[in-house]
C-alpha cells in the first residue's frame, strides 16, 4: 500500500462507525453518561410515584371489600426517598456485568470475539440507557445473543437460553430492540486481535532473522525470540480482560489498544520496536505515539486483567447492585411485556395479530398487480 | 408511516400509564406526527413513562425523513418512496425490514448483515445507508440512496431496447472491480453478486447492493457457509462444499457476470447444482487434481467424466471477443478454477485491459433504460436468496424466473 491514491489503514479506520459514532473524549463521555444518568434518575423518581399514587388508589378501592388484598398491594416498590445511582456508581457496576458477560460467555464456550462484541455492546449501551432502567442482568444475555449473530457464531435461540440458568428465548429476544436500538443500529466492532498477532509474526520474524535489523533502534533486545512470546500471552490477557472492562475503545484505535499492551508486558522490546518502525525514538512522531500508547496503557491498567471481579471489587459491586434493586424503574422491570406492548399485542391477541397479518398479505398479494401499491391514505 | 400495517388499534392498552411525563429533552422535539394513524398517546410509546435518550436519537433521525408511496412490497421488505424532510427534492428510498413471521429467533441474520457492513462502507459503486430509524412498531427502516434506473439485468435483457458495446461493458466492469475491491480491502465478502444485484444511479453509475450475504473474512480456523452465492454465480469451491474459502468466489460471480455482459444471457446457468458443476466443467474445463491441486479433496467433490480440458483461448475469442484481447485474458482470469490462482480484486485493477482500447465510457454517456421506480422496489425488497450461515438448511438458493421475461 505505498501508492498514494489508495487508501491508508488510517482513513479505513476513521470512515468506522466505531470512530464516527462511537469515539469520544474523555470530557464528553462522562458528559453523555451524566445526561444519561440524570434522566434515568429523575425517570425513576416520576414513575414510583406513578406507581405509589396507583397502589395507594387501589387499596383504598380494595380495602372495603378485601382486606387481605392490602398487604399483596405493598409489593415490589421501593419505600422512603429514592436513593438514586451516580455516574460514578453506575460506571462501577457496568464493570462488574461486563465481566459476568464473559463469565457467561466462558460458560456457553463463544469464541473471543463474540464475547469482546457483546462487552463492547453492554458499554455502548449503557452510554445512552441507564443500568437504573435497563436491567444489566438481562441487556447482557441479549448483547450475547446479539453477538452471535453479527459475529457469525449462529447459537440457536432455544439451545442459548437452556444453557442459562432461570432463561427463557423470550427473555433474550424481549431486549433485543431495544439494544439495537441503543447500540443506534451499528453492529460492527473493530478488535485488536487480528492486529496483536500481526505485530507478533512481525517481532518474531525479526528475532528470528526473517526480517533483517535495520539499525535505526540499535542493537535487539536481548532474547528477543522468547520475550515476543511472553509478551503475546500477557497482551492477550490484557486484551480480553481489560481492554473490553475499560473506556479504551471509546478513545484509542485498536491498533493503539494493541500495542499499549504489548507495552505494558514488556516495554523495553516495545519501545525497541516502535523506534524500530519508525526511525528512532527521538522523532515528532515516536514521541507522539508514545504519549499516545503511554495515555492508553494507564487507562488499561485501572482494571484488572482477569474475568473474575476481585475480592474487594465484587464485594463494592453486591453493595451497589443492593442500591441498584431500590432505585430501578418499575415501568421498566418487565421487558417480556413490554416488547409485546410496544409489537402492538399481547398473547392473548396473537391469533387475531396472525390472521390479520394473514389477511393483509393476502391483500398485497391481490395488489401486486398495482406497481405501485395501493393509494396513500390521507392523515 | 401512513400505511405502516402493524399498528393494532386498540393493542396499546396493554398498560394502564396514561400519565405522559416528558422530560426536557423530549419535550423538545415532542412534536412526533409524520405518522398518519391517529394516536392518541401521541408522545411516548405505550407503556413508558417518556422516551429514553436513545430513543429520543432515534426519533431524531425519523424526522429528518418523509415517507411517501410504497413502491414495492415482498416477504423481507417493503420499500417506499421517500425525501429528505427539509429538502423535498432529495429523494431517498426506505426499505422497511418486515418482521419474519417464519424466524423466531428476533432480527433475521440478513438484515443484521445488510446493517452491519452497509453502516461501514462507503463508496461511490456500493449503495449507500444513510439512515437507519425504527418506526413505532419496532420495524427497522434503512434510507438508502435512491437509484431510479433500475439493475443491469434489466439492461441485458432488453436487448430490443438497449444496445450497448465494449467500452460501456469496460465502463460498468471498472465499477464493479472497484465496489469489490473496497470490499475485500475492507475485509468483506459479498457473496451474492449477480446483475440484478448491481444497480444503476440516475447519473449511470453503477452501485452494489444488497450486503443480505455478506460477511467479513473469517479467522483462518473458523468456518463459513457454503451456501452462498446464487447459483449461476457460485463458484466451484463452494460447489464442492468449501467451507474455507475467500475474496476468490466473489471474483468468479464478478467474472460471469463480465460473461454475461458480453453474451446477453447467462454463461452457465444450472438447472441444479449438479447441473451447475456439470455446466462449469464443459464450459470453463474439469476440475482436477492436476489444474487445482487439492480439490478431489473437498467435501462434495464430484465430476461427470471423461474430464474435459481446460476451455483454450479460442473458445473464449470466439464467444468473447467482443471484449478484445485484453477483455478476453481479464476473463480467463477471473475464471480460473483453482481459487488459489485465480485473480484477486487488486490484480484485476492492474490488468491492462483498462489501459487497452477502446476507453471506458463515461457513466453519464452510459446506455440507460428507463426502468422507473417500480424496479427500485424489485430490487430493495428481495430478500437475499439463501439460507442463513450455519442454518444448516440444505434449500438451494431460488433463481427468480419470474422476472425473467
Amino acid at each position: 500500500m505505498n501508492s498514494s491514491n489508495v487508501i491508508t489503514e488510517d482513513d479505513r479506520y476513521r470512515s468506522s462507525t466505531q470512530f464516527r459514532l462511537w469515539s469520544f473524549t474523555p470530557a464528553s463521555l462522562l458528559a453523555l453518561r451524566s445526561t444519561t444518568n440524570q434522566l434515568a434518575a429523575d425517570r425513576v423518581r416520576e414513575a414510583v410515584r406513578r406507581a405509589r399514587a396507583r397502589e395507594a388508589q387501589s387499596s383504598a378501592d380494595a380495602s372495603d371489600a378485601d382486606p387481605e388484598s392490602k398487604s399483596r398491594a405493598t409489593s415490589t416498590l421501593p419505600e422512603g426517598e429514592l436513593d438514586c445511582l451516580t455516574v460514578e456508581e453506575e460506571l462501577k457496576l457496568i464493570v462488574f456485568y461486563c465481566r459476568q458477560t464473559l463469565q457467561l460467555g466462558k460458560h456457553l464456550n463463544l469464541p473471543t470475539d463474540v464475547n469482546a462484541t457483546a462487552v463492547q455492546y453492554m458499554k455502548r449501551f449503557y452510554t445512552t440507557n441507564s443500568l437504573m432502567t435497563y436491567d444489566p442482568a438481562t441487556i447482557l444475555r441479549t448483547a450475547l445473543f446479539f453477538a452471535t449473530k453479527t459475529e457469525n457464531h449462529y447459537y440457536r435461540l432455544s439451545k442459548f437460553a437452556e444453557a442459562i440458568d432461570k432463561t427463557k428465548p423470550e427473555d433474550v429476544l424481549a431486549s433485543e430492540y431495544l439494544l439495537t436500538q441503543g447500540l443506534r443500529f451499528t453492529f460492527d466492532v473493530r478488535h485488536p486481535y487480528r492486529a496483536l498477532e500481526g505485530a507478533v509474526m512481525e517481532l518474531c520474524a525479526i528475532a528470528e532473522g526473517a526480517i533483517p535489523n535495520n539499525g535505526v533502534a540499535g542493537e535487539m533486545p536481548r532474547n528477543m525470540d522468547y520475550r515476543c512470546k511472553v509478551a503475546h500471552g500477557t497482551a492477550k490477557e490484557f486484551l480480553k480482560t481489560s481492554a473490553l472492562l475499560t473506556d479504551v475503545y471509546f478513545h484509542f484505535s485498536p491498533s493503539q489498544i494493541m500495542l499499549a499492551s504489548l507495552l505494558i508486558a514488556d516495554e523495553e522490546l516495545i519501545r525497541w520496536y516502535i523506534a524500530f518502525k519508525l526511525g528512532g525514538l527521538q522523532n515528532a512522531m515516536a514521541q507522539k505515539v508514545l504519549g499516545t500508547l503511554a495515555d492508553c496503557a494507564q487507562m488499561l491498567r485501572t482494571v484488572e486483567p482477569q474475568m473474575q471481579s476481585p475480592a474487594e471489587e465484587s464485594k463494592e459491586a453486591r453493595t451497589l447492585a443492593k442500591k441498584l434493586r431500590k432505585c430501578r424503574n418499575p415501568e421498566k422491570i418487565d421487558l417480556v411485556a413490554l416488547q409485546q406492548t410496544k409489537r402492538g399485542g399481547d398473547n392473548a391477541n396473537d391469533e387475531k395479530i396472525l390472521k390479520k397479518r394473514k389477511l393483509e398479505r393476502e391483500k398485497v398479494a391481490q395488489e401486486a398487480g398495482d406497481l405501485f401499491g395501493p393509494g396513500l391514505k390521507k392523515p | 408511516m401512513a400505511l405502516s400495517p402493524l399498528v393494532v388499534p386498540g393493542s396499546a392498552s396493554g398498560e394502564r400509564t396514561a400519565a405522559t411525563a416528558k422530560s426536557k429533552l423530549q419535550a423538545a422535539s415532542a412534536v412526533t406526527s409524520s405518522s398518519g394513524t391517529p394516536n392518541p398517546n401521541n408522545g411516548p410509546p405505550p407503556g413508558s413513562g417518556g422516551a429514553d435518550l436513545a430513543e429520543q436519537m432515534n426519533e431524531d433521525e425519523k424526522q429528518k425523513y418523509i415517507k411517501g408511496k410504497k413502491l414495492g412490497e415482498g416477504t423481507y421488505a417493503i420499500v417506499y418512496l421517500g425525501h429528505v424532510k427539509s429538502d423535498p427534492s432529495k429523494l431517498v428510498a426506505i426499505k422497511k425490514i418486515k418482521i419474519q413471521e417464519d424466524y423466531k429467533e428476533g432480527l433475521a441474520p440478513d438484515a443484521v448483515r445488510e446493517l452491519k457492513h452497509l453502516q461501514e462502507l462507503s463508496h461511490p459503486n456500493i449503495i449507500s445507508l444513510l439512515s437507519v430509524f425504527s418506526s413505532r412498531d419496532q420495524n427497522l427502516n434503512l434510507v438508502l440512496e435512491y437509484l431510479p434506473l433500475g439493475d443491469l439485468e434489466m439492461l441485458i435483457k432488453d436487448i430490443e431496447g438497449v444496445r450497448y458495446g465494449a467500452a460501456d461493458i469496460k465502463a460498468w466492469m471498472g465499477m464493479l472491480g472497484r465496489a469489490i475491491w473496497f470490499c475485500h480491502e475492507n475485509f468483506v465478502l459479498h457473496r451474492d453478486i449477480k446483475p440484478n444485484n448491481l444497480l444503476i444511479a440516475a447519473d449511470g453509475g453503477i452501485k452494489l447492493a444488497d450486503f443480505g450475504l455478506a460477511r467479513s473474512f473469517a479467522d483462518p480456523y473458523r468456518v463459513m457457509s457454503n451456501m452462498v452465492i446464487t447459483r449461476w454465480y457460485r463458484p466451484p469451491e463452494l460447489l464442492f462444499g468449501a467451507r474455507s474459502y475467500s475474496g476468490a468466489v466473489d471474483i468468479w460471480s464478478i467474472g460471469l457476470v463480465f460473461a454475461e455482459l458480453v453474451i446477453r444471457n447467462p454463461y452457465l446457468p444450472g438447472d441444479t447444482e449438479v447441473d451447475q458443476i456439470s455446466k462449469i466443467c464443459a464450459l470453463v474445463g474439469t476440475p482436477t487434481e492436476e489444474n487445482w491441486p487439492g480439490v478431489s479433496k473437498l467435501e462434495h467433490y464430484a465430476v461427470p467424466a471423461p474430464a474435459t480440458p481446460i476451455q483454450p483461448v479460442a473458445h473464449y475469442n470466439s464467444m468473447f471477443g467482443t471484449a478484445g484481447a485484453e477483455g478476453v485474458d481479464l476473463l480467463m482470469k477471473m475464471l480460473i478454477l483453482d481459487p488459489r490462482k485465480r485473480i484477486t480484486a487488486r490484480q484485476i485493477l492492474e490488468h491492462g485491459w483498462w489501459k487497452s482500447e477502446p476507453k471506458p465510457t463515461k457513466k453519464q454517456n452510459l446506455p440507460k433504460k428507463g426502468g422507473g421506480l417500480e424496479k427500485l422496489g424489485e430490487d430493495l425488497k428481495r430478500g437475499p436468496g439463501v439460507l442463513d450461515d450455519e442454518r444448516g438448511t440444505k434449500v438451494a438458493r431460488k433463481l427468480d424466473f419470474g422476472s425473467m421475461k
